[in-house]
């Protein structure tokens, strides 16, 4: 199927579009025979870890990866910013998800924004080839939410720091070599002016790595605990204290509200509305294809339409006077509410479609399309969660983009 | 067959665009105060012909219609910015008729009937009406019952239509109608005629009034049938209205919106603005998400429709079905939230909810338009 995008592509784009596209098709690797995470959430397993980061870093060989960063740093300053075709067409073959998600599209441009020079060489590059995996350290078991209550410490010593405290829902943690790290530097400053933002190497004594379960019953992320944990001096990235205005420019790449993305794209399933259309046609109910049920085909029709609306709103978000209400933030700051919900629904109903066979559950030989959709529907809830929860995203979006008074 | 939904890059957008919009959006915020319009619902004004001949002087009667039949030619664009511009403000009055039935003529007729009809009605010097909804409802073509039987080389015209907007002032009326052989026709009749009898509707919207037409035995020329398909323009107006009539709504649900939050700042209670609890500020954000998905939809049709690519059609089924939706829950939302103030006849949200519910079931609702989508999504069952 077409693309709008490709409607007015120029000569130029559409050719690379073209040479990605058979690119892909001659690399993409084969499913591996083992389960495979459906996200960067859960990855597992090392030899899942291994697959996946292998085909990063062929497509980073290929010269697919990093087109949009300058080239000093390991990427290609491609004046065309055509990244973003590239993860079209990786998206669009269903090929595996580019498994350094933070590194590439948090903690990367949160560095291109705030590191020294220095640091962008030391760090970029290893991203983009997936030589280094980097995990996010934001949250803490009094802190999700309330992200600027975190009270993990880092403290002079000597010419470096060490960090004391306790992470949580550390995502990719157990293959990181790097966390971008919030931790207090300055426990007599207010709340938000005592933060900094550090660079953390995973591999220095003092840390512990405890995997936590997910309700999916699969791994994926972990909880961290530092215990004087030694870094050197230039782990901080910006100025001592400036961690909370940091922290928020890498959230606003996390939820979607920027695009910082060195490429790919952080899941590998098509949750789409055909693919649910699809299953309906295969499922039966009460003797006939599920498809041809009106309720479900009113509800598979209700979610095509929200689908396509958010398609059209990031593309018209790109249209500076089609923002129409002088509220420009609006398109992008709705942007992972919309859509994490869209999918937690979209999943959902892809379980009713199953009838009781969406009882069947990974492992069970009977289990139509091994159990995928029950596993994404619970995985959904990821994203609803993960990265500031849906009902946070609402207070923001009323308070920044409608005005409305402020939530303490 | 692979659905293809293609929209320009840039949906086609350019200055002009945003000076049609300054422009409506400065002429409606003089010409039409919420004062003003509550002024001409109070004392029943149907028609008002300043109003009428001012906005038809700007030239949006005939926006879209081509510049050799006295239109601006101008593309769907630039009518869904006027058309949510005009929403926002639930400007009064025959526009939608007159614009579905010049579009009904532009899709449907011959260039002779398109010189013959057109000018009148891009000047606004005649109001024009489309009449296709029979009692007991239908959305399209396929329930049309109101017959067209040949006699004396034209045709003698039977039937009842509803919900003709502006149809008690208007000087033409396209109405659809089935001749023996089965097919749909769009028949183009001049009023008054004999056996023709308009009446007034009580509707629950007084900012557009509308009429119920019976045709009893009307005689007709062969020029008033329109000589294209009649089936396939039917659905092409309806695309286009489709599209143009979710702009509007978008327009509503927006002002609704600005009203609620203004209030929610405004109000207070427990010693806070009433938007500090989430149970305000929530829907209030959910409402904002509503209405730009379906703004995104509306612009998605009305690019499609500019640049005649297949997913016009799609586009515009779902932004009708989306854009009838968001309204309506945002009138429910916009009432409970201004609590016992939202629920009098002072509070402007209530003029929303009339209109909200007036267009919701015009030119197919929700249910219907996702009915088609469940088709063009499976292709088959
Ligand atoms: C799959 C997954 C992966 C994650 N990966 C990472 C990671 O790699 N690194 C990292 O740092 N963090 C990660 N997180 C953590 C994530 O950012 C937090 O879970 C999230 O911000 C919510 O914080 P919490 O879990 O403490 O919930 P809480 O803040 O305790 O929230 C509990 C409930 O209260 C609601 N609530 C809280 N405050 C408000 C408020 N002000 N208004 C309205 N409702 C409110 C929430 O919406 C939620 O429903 C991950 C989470 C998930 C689920």
């Amino acid at each position: 199927m077409a693309r709008p995008e490709e409607a007015t592509e120029s000569r130029e784009n559409a050719e690379f579009r073209r040479q990605v596209r058979a690119w892909i098709q001659a690399n993409q690797p084969a499913h591996p025979g083992f389960k495979l995470p459906q996200t960067f959430l859960e990855v597992e397993s090392e030899r899942q870890f291994d697959f996946l980061r292998e085909w990063q870093r062929k497509v980073y060989d290929a010269g697919y990866l990093g087109l949009d960063w300058p080239a000093e740093y390991g990427g290609h300053s491609d004046p065309h910013k055509r990244q973003r075709i590239v993860s079209q067409e990786l998206n669009r073959a269903g090929a595996p998800f580019l498994v350094n998600v933070i590194g590439l599209q948090w903690a990367g441009p949160t560095i291109l924004a705030y590191g020294s020079e220095e640091q962008k060489r030391k760090y970029l590059k290893n991203i983009l080839s997936c030589e280094d995996v980097w995990c996010q350290g934001f949250s803490e078991p009094g802190a999700g939410s309330d992200l600027a209550g975190l009270q993990a410490s880092a403290t002079r010593e000597g010419e470096g720091w060490v960090v004391t405290g306790h992470k949580v829902w550390t995502t990719l943690a157990h293959f990181a070599k790097w966390m971008i790290l919030l931790a207090r530097t300055d426990p007599t400053a207010h709340k938000y002016a005592g933060i900094s933002y550090f660079l953390f190497p995973m591999d220095a004594p003092g840390v512990t790595v405890q995997p936590l379960v997910k309700m999916t019953g699969e791994g994926g992320f972990n909880q961290v605990i530092f215990d004087r944990a030694p870094m050197p001096a230039d782990a901080l990235l910006g100025q001592l204290g400036q961690g909370w205005q940091i922290a928020m420019t890498t959230l606003t790449f996390e939820r979607g509200a920027a695009e910082g993305t060195g490429g790919g794209s952080a899941t590998s399933t098509a949750e789409s509305v055909r693919a649910v259309a699809a299953l309906a046609k295969r499922m039966r109910r009460d003797g006939s294809p599920a498809a041809a049920d009106p309720v479900i085909r009113d509800r598979l029709a209700q979610l095509w339409i929200e689908e396509e609306a958010l398609r059209l709103t990031a593309q018209r978000a790109r249209v500076a006077g089609l923002n129409m209400d002088d509220r420009p933030l609006a398109t992008r700051l709705m942007n992972k509410l919309v859509f994490s919900e869209l999918g937690q629904r979209l999943t959902e109903l892809a379980c009713e479609v199953l009838g009781p066979d969406a009882v069947l559950w990974l492992g069970d030989p009977s289990a139509p399309d091994k159990a995928e959709w029950p596993r994404a529907y619970l995985n959904s809830f990821g994203v609803t969660i993960g990265g500031g929860t849906s009902e946070v995203q609402r207070n923001i979006i009323g308070e920044r983009v409608l005005g409305l008074p402020k939530t303490k | 067959m692979t659905l293809r939904l293609e929209v320009p890059t840039d949906f086609g957008f350019t200055e002009e665009h945003a000076l049609l919009r300054a422009e409506a959006r400065r002429f409606l915020a003089e010409r039409l105060p919420i004062a003003e319009l509550r002024r001409q619902v109070d004392a029943g004004v149907r028609l008002d012909r300043g109003l009428w001949k001012e906005i038809a002087g700007l030239g949006w009667v005939g926006l879209v219609l081509p510049e050799r039949f006295g239109g601006a030619g101008l593309g769907w664009l630039h009518l869904g910015i006027l058309m949510e511009e005009m929403g926002r403000r639930l400007v009064p009055g025959p526009f939608l008729g007159s614009l579905l039935a010049g579009i009904a003529i532009e899709r449907g007729a011959g260039d002779a009937q398109r010189e013959r009809w057109l000018p009148a009605i891009a000047s606004g010097e005649t109001i024009a009406s489309l009449a296709l909804v029979e009692p007991g409802g239908a959305f399209e073509g396929a329930a049309i019952t109101a017959s067209a039987d040949p006699a004396d080389g034209g045709f003698v015209l039977r039937g009842r239509k509803t919900h003709v907007v502006g149809g008690a002032d208007a000087g033409i009326v396209v109405a659809a109608f089935r001749e023996p052989s089965g097919r749909i026709s769009l028949f183009a009749v001049d009023l008054p005629a004999p056996g023709v009898a308009i009446e007034d509707e009580v509707s629950i919207d007084p900012t557009r009034p509308t009429a119920r037409i019976a045709f009893d035995g009307v005689r007709v020329g062969a020029g008033a049938r329109l000589d294209g398909d009649g089936s396939r323009a039917l659905a092409e107006t309806l695309t286009r209205g489709s599209a143009a009539l979710a702009a509007e709504q978008v327009g509503g649900a927006e002002a609704v919106l600005q009203l609620t939050r203004q209030y929610a700042i405004d109000r207070k209670q427990f010693d806070r603005p009433i938007g500090f609890f989430q149970a305000v500020k929530h829907p209030i954000v959910d409402m904002m998400c509503g209405i730009e998905l379906a703004r995104s939809l509306a612009c998605g049709a009305a690019a499609g429709l500019d640049a005649d690519t297949p997913a016009a059609p799609v586009h515009a089924r779902m932004a009708k079905a989306l854009a009838s939706d968001v309204y309506a829950q945002a009138v429910r939302k916009g009432v409970q939230l201004h609590g016992g103030y939202g629920f009098t006849w002072d509070c402007d949200v209530h003029l929303y909810f009339r209109r909200a519910l007036w267009s919701r079931p015009m030119l197919g609702d929700a249910i219907h338009h996702r009915k088609g989508l469940a088709s063009a999504l499976g292709g088959e069952a």
